[in-house]
């Protein structure tokens, strides 16, 4: 089954003359252990229906469906529940809270949700392959950029969502760095069996990935891999 | 409480400045408070001890005890809850001492409020060159048995007792009989008292050329006394806006510097009330450590400051007066919760 069904999504911004038609009959959906690439010019729309994914924007019309839960028939509590339990988000800024320890990061997620996160067993191994087991009792301003990324993938793995969703996550890094994080997003997506969507106009993670896709002038159209 | 805990541990110097401003501003309020309640205490405390509920003054006195006179005939027949008594100002002269202020207070000693001032040290008044003289006038020197003179009187007066809490207008009394204070204002005939005064609530004296007033009344028209409690309780009025506003303006600096996070936190599925609840329970925090220590300076001030400063500390009053900071500490976390509450996920999401 898949993890998450986009059907016939419009999303219109604005009304009258400034009146834009970002999103056309989207369809789209993504299995559990495959890492999608979402690509496409700049104000193609990319983040619009990343947002709409992630239950963060409800588009004009249309449905998605994350595990068989249609969030149109979910109150705003119940998104928020539904994102936590279903959804990680990594983004290139602000993911981590600036006072608390990288330890804390993961606490603040057992305030909220006190069951159904990774163990303590499965979190060690997160951090031992992402490499940052020894940088639980530092805070974010004392970790380089690239360390700060991989813990948020940790923080945005650690409820141990089903769907993986990451916008720009490379904008900032050089080469080597695309390669280590694109292997991570990859891990990800085969060995913890998660649903990965990247937003991306970077064409070096196409290495990682198994299906690309584009948006053009609000039309999503699925292409080859090179 | 987690992130309110972990942000305050983590920004040390910016909690600390706040922390820092509360516990100014609770201090400075605690003190002012306890100044006016003091103050406030000097004007009253000799009424408040008499256990007087009414009073029947001269009509034309302006609720002025010292300007009135009753004669016997306005006075009517007395009841057990009504008592005489009779004021005047006087200046007390001793050798070695400088001249002192006072206010005379005449009493009949089988009367109700003869009867409710409890003495310190000494006993009651029995001849007509005694008195009894608030403690005031023990930091001032004087002891059991000194003399002084009172007016134009020839005889000395002794000092035969002494009483806490008798001061009337920021003024000691001096209390005596009766009949001495119809000497020292030089009547022979006419007026036998200054006013009527009962304990019974209901008390009413209908005769012409007099007017009968609560004690509260009476109180409000003491000389200055309003004039002084509007001032303090003004400041402390404006410290309590002030703080509100400080803590507003801190409160919603820092939570602005952390909308990107809270967004990404909203983005994350954490509700908005875990982020609100952040948000109040920073506030109060920070304004409970402020207070905690503004109540130590404060008593510590309340042990080391001179007797003659009036000041009185009252718990249930500065409990309160600590409450309102609370409550304004929460008005002030109002507006940082509305912008935490609108904050949207959408907005950090893109790039
Ligand atoms: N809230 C909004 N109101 C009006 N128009 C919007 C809004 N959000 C996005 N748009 C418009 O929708 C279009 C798509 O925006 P979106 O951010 O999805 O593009 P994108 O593909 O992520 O671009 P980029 O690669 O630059 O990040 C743009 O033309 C943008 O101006
Ligand atoms: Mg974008």
């Amino acid at each position: 089954m898949s993890s998450f069904t986009v059907k016939n999504v419009n999303q219109i911004f604005g009304s009258g003359t400034a009146k834009v038609h970002v999103l056309h009959d989207i369809n789209f959906e993504a299995e559990p252990g495959t890492l999608s690439l979402l690509m496409g010019p700049s104000g193609s729309g990319k983040t619009t229906l990343l947002t709409i994914i992630g239950g963060l924007r409800t588009p004009t019309s249309g449905t998605v469906t994350v595990n068989g839960v249609n969030y149109n028939q979910r109150s705003k509590r119940q998104r928020d529940a539904l994102r936590l339990d279903e959804i990680g988000f990594v983004l290139q800024h602000y993911d981590l809270l600036p006072y608390l320890t990288v330890a804390d990061q993961f606490t603040l997620v057992d305030k909220v949700k006190p069951k159904g996160s990774l163990s303590k067993e499965q979190l060690t191994q997160v951090l031992d392959t992402l490499g940052i087991e020894n940088l639980l009792h530092k805070y974010p301003n004392e970790l380089s950029s690239g360390q700060q990324q991989r813990v948020a993938i940790a923080r945005a793995l650690y409820p141990d969502p089903t769907i993986i969703l990451a916008d720009e996550p490379t904008a900032a890094l050089d080469s080597p760095r695309v390669k280590v994080v694109g292997s991570l997003f990859k891990h990800l997506a085969t060995d913890h069996h998660k649903a990965v969507v990247i937003v991306t106009h970077d064409p070096r993670l196409m290495a990682f990935a198994d299906h690309l896709y584009e948006i053009r002038d609000g039309v999503l159209t699925k292409q080859p891999l090179k | 409480m987690f992130l309110a805990l972990k942000e305050i541990k983590k920004e040390k110097f910016r909690s600390g400045l706040i922390i820092v401003m509360i516990v100014l501003i609770s201090y400075l309020i605690f003190i002012l408070t306890s100044l006016a309640l003091g103050l406030a205490r000097e004007n009253t405390d000799a009424i408040n001890s008499w256990g007087v509920e009414k009073m029947t003054l001269s009509s034309t006195a302006n609720v002025d005890l010292r300007q009135s006179f009753l004669t016997s005939k306005q006075t009517g027949t007395l009841t057990k809850n009504e008592a005489y008594l009779g004021e005047t100002p006087v200046v007390a002269e001793a050798k070695g001492h400088q001249q002192q202020s006072a206010l005379f207070v005449g009493l009949k000693a089988n009367q109700f409020i003869a009867r409710n001032i409890k003495l310190e040290s000494g006993h009651w008044i029995k001849h007509s060159h005694e008195v009894v003289a608030d403690t005031s006038l023990k930091l001032k020197g004087y002891k059991l048995g000194d003399k002084f003179k009172l007016a134009d009187d020839k005889t000395k007066f002794t000092i035969v007792g002494f009483t806490k809490n008798a001061k009337l207008n920021v003024t000691p009394v001096l209390y005596g009989q009766l009949a001495t204070w119809r000497k020292l204002r030089g009547i022979t005939m006419g007026p036998v008292a200054s006013v009527v005064a009962s304990k019974n609530s209901q008390y009413h004296n209908p005769r012409s050329g007099t007017k009968t007033y609560t004690r509260q009344q009476i109180i409000n028209k003491l000389p200055g006394y309003q004039a002084q409690i509007l001032t303090f309780v003004l400041m402390i009025g404006f410290l309590m806006i002030i703080s509100l506003i400080i803590i507003a303006v801190f409160l919603y600096i820092l939570t602005m510097q952390k909308l990107p996070n809270y967004a990404v936190l909203r983005a994350q599925g954490i509700p908005s009330k875990v982020l609100v609840s952040a948000t109040i329970s920073q506030s109060l925090i920070l304004v409970a450590s402020g207070l905690v220590i503004g109540t130590v300076l404060t008593a510590i001030t309340g042990l080391i400051i001179p007797a003659q400063v009036p000041m009185a500390f009252d718990m249930p009053i500065l409990t309160a007066v600590g409450l309102g900071i609370l409550i304004m500490a929460l008005i002030g976390s109002l507006i940082p919760v509305r912008t935490v509450l609108k904050v949207d996920p959408v907005s950090v999401i893109g790039g």
